[in-house]
């Protein structure tokens, strides 16, 4: 909820929305470019579908799930901000943070796996990007479980502005589509 | 100002995620050509991508001057993809 003192610079839309997005928009460039040369070295070259057969798409499905529910239930968190209903905020958000370090654990086994099965990021261009590209998602993750908890400490104690929830929220859900397109260009091609 | 009091049916989006995602998942396994595959799998991908954005985000719900902000960098996205084309079109092509 904007104050009273600032005028939004695009009618119907808070401030902090706009910002919102709009570092959004950068961020959608700095995957996307990421995703664009991935895609296309790949369709350049032959291999590389040989290489990601050795990903586990079990454990990533079970990511993508995890990650997938971590923003409904950040939403429900959304809604019971609006509705004044702390309880149900802590418990939502709780579970949000929850799926982000459990996605994290997760990655970090695939990680631990793959390093000993002798695909380090060196081991080819299939695993640079690889790497590169899910390391810089987890990195997010972790931003968003940071920003999560942040809002946790703050509205968790007392719902005073759940346009913060809303906004906490947008960027998970774009670090949870970052990862929709991710799963499938990684693992399942 | 939030996105209003009007909320989408979260559950029903939810399902429909994990859904796709069984589905993009089990075409990954289809025998035979992998185009359908790769076609099934991009598609179920787009249209998470498109749930999670209309709904969750609130998009279905902002004002056009906001999808400015979102289609901008979509569409830079696009002519780099089309800049980088013909490099592998280039290297691709029998010699």
């Amino acid at each position: 909820m904007a104050s009273p003192a600032e005028a939004p610079a695009i009618p119907g839309i808070a401030t902090g929305k706009i910002g919102v997005w709009w570092f959004l928009a950068s961020e959608i460039m700095l995957f996307g470019g990421l995703i664009a040369s991935y895609s296309v070295f790949r369709l350049g070259g032959p291999g590389w579908a040989e290489a990601a057969h050795h990903l586990s798409v079990p454990l990533a499905s079970i990511n993508t799930l995890v990650l997938l529910t971590s923003s409904y239930t950040v939403v429900r968190a959304f809604v019971a901000a609006e509705r004044g209903d702390v309880r149900a905020l802590r418990v939502y958000l709780g579970l949000t943070i929850l799926g982000g370090l459990i996605f994290l654990g997760i990655k970090a086994v695939e990680y631990t796996t793959e390093i000993r099965a002798g695909f380090p990021p060196a081991a080819g261009i299939f695993w640079s990007f690889y790497y590169t590209m899910t390391g810089l998602h987890a990195l997010h993750v972790l931003a968003g479980v940071v920003v999560n908890s942040i809002v946790l400490a703050t509205e968790g104690v007392g719902a005073k502005n759940p346009h913060r929830v809303e906004l906490a929220g947008l960027y998970w859900h774009f670090v949870d589509v970052v990862w929709i397109f991710l799963f499938p260009l990684l693992y399942l091609l | 100002m939030t996105s209003g009091k009007v909320h989408p049916n979260y559950t029903a989006v939810w399902l429909w995620l994990l859904a796709l995602l069984g589905l993009g998942v089990a075409a990954s396994f289809l025998p035979g050509g992998r185009t359908l595959a790769v076609l099934v799998i991009l598609a179920t991908a787009s249209a998470k991508a498109l749930l999670v954005a209309l709904n969750f985000m609130h998009l279905r719900f902002e004002p056009a001057l906001l999808y400015a902000l979102v289609l901008i960098p979509l569409l830079f996205l696009v002519v780099l993809a089309a800049v980088l084309f013909p490099d592998f079109v280039w290297h691709s092509r029998p010699r």
